[in-house]
């Protein structure tokens, strides 16, 4: 499947692919290790997934065509 | 959610002293407020490995932060009895010294203005997908991170 992928702050500085095709990925969890299989840097530091816009806080089923942001610590203010 | 129209809180740079002015006087009409209570984000000056910050340039995850921000505002009206609340973060580049974050909120007596005031700034900081890009007068830089 495609999915489109959006990062944000730090992690924009390494990851900057836009779309990614990923078979035999169904979940978030599987996305996570394969993101940080592809980008080692990532793994060294503290992120968040939203897919649709949907901050993920559990694992949960991704679809064809989904936009996944990932996100460092945020630091707003 | 309700079906309120979502308000933008972002601003193109450094939110000016006579935005923030302007902001007061328009409640000068509003007389069943009896308090106001302001927080300002001023971007700072900090000493890093001998290095100092001079600007710190923002981004966001814009559709995101405002739908969050739209939950929290919701939920702030809910909890306190406030007249108004305006609430606007800059975005872009913003030079030490100058303000970054303007919360405002208005109630008839001072304590929930001031409590939700303090909820609102806390609740961002926590919750926008905002991020702060700390640049030093050598041209490097590194990420801001919320204490």
């Amino acid at each position: 499947m495609e999915i489109e992928l959006l990062s944000f702050g730090k992690i924009a500085e390494f990851i900057t692919i836009k779309k990614l095709s990923i078979d035999g990925i169904s979940d978030t969890d599987g996305l996570k290790k394969y993101l940080e299989d592809k980008f080692p840097q990532l793994s060294e530091i503290k992120y968040k997934l939203a897919v649709d816009k949907q901050i993920i806080q559990k694992n949960r089923i991704i679809t064809d065509q989904a936009t996944v942001a990932i996100m460092p610590p945020f630091s707003g203010g | 959610m309700s079906d309120k129209k979502i308000k933008n809180i972002f601003v193109n740079g450094a939110i000016s002293p006579s935005f923030i002015s302007e902001s007061i006087a328009k409640h000068s009409s509003k007389t069943e407020i009896g308090g106001h209570s302001i927080f300002l984000g001023q971007v700072r000056k900090d000493e890093i490995d001998g290095k100092s910050v001079s600007a710190i340039e923002y981004t966001a995850f814009e559709d995101l932060a405002l739908e969050k921000m739209h939950e929290i505002r919701e939920n702030i009206f809910e909890k306190y009895p406030l007249s108004c609340m305006h609430i606007y973060q800059s975005l872009g580049r913003v030079s030490a010294g100058e303000i970054c974050l303007f919360v405002f909120t208005s109630s008839a007596h001072r304590k929930p203005a001031i409590n939700a005031c303090e909820e609102v700034v806390e609740r961002l900081k926590a919750e926008l997908p905002i991020w702060g890009k700390e640049l030093f007068e050598d041209g490097s830089h590194q990420w801001k991170e919320n204490k």
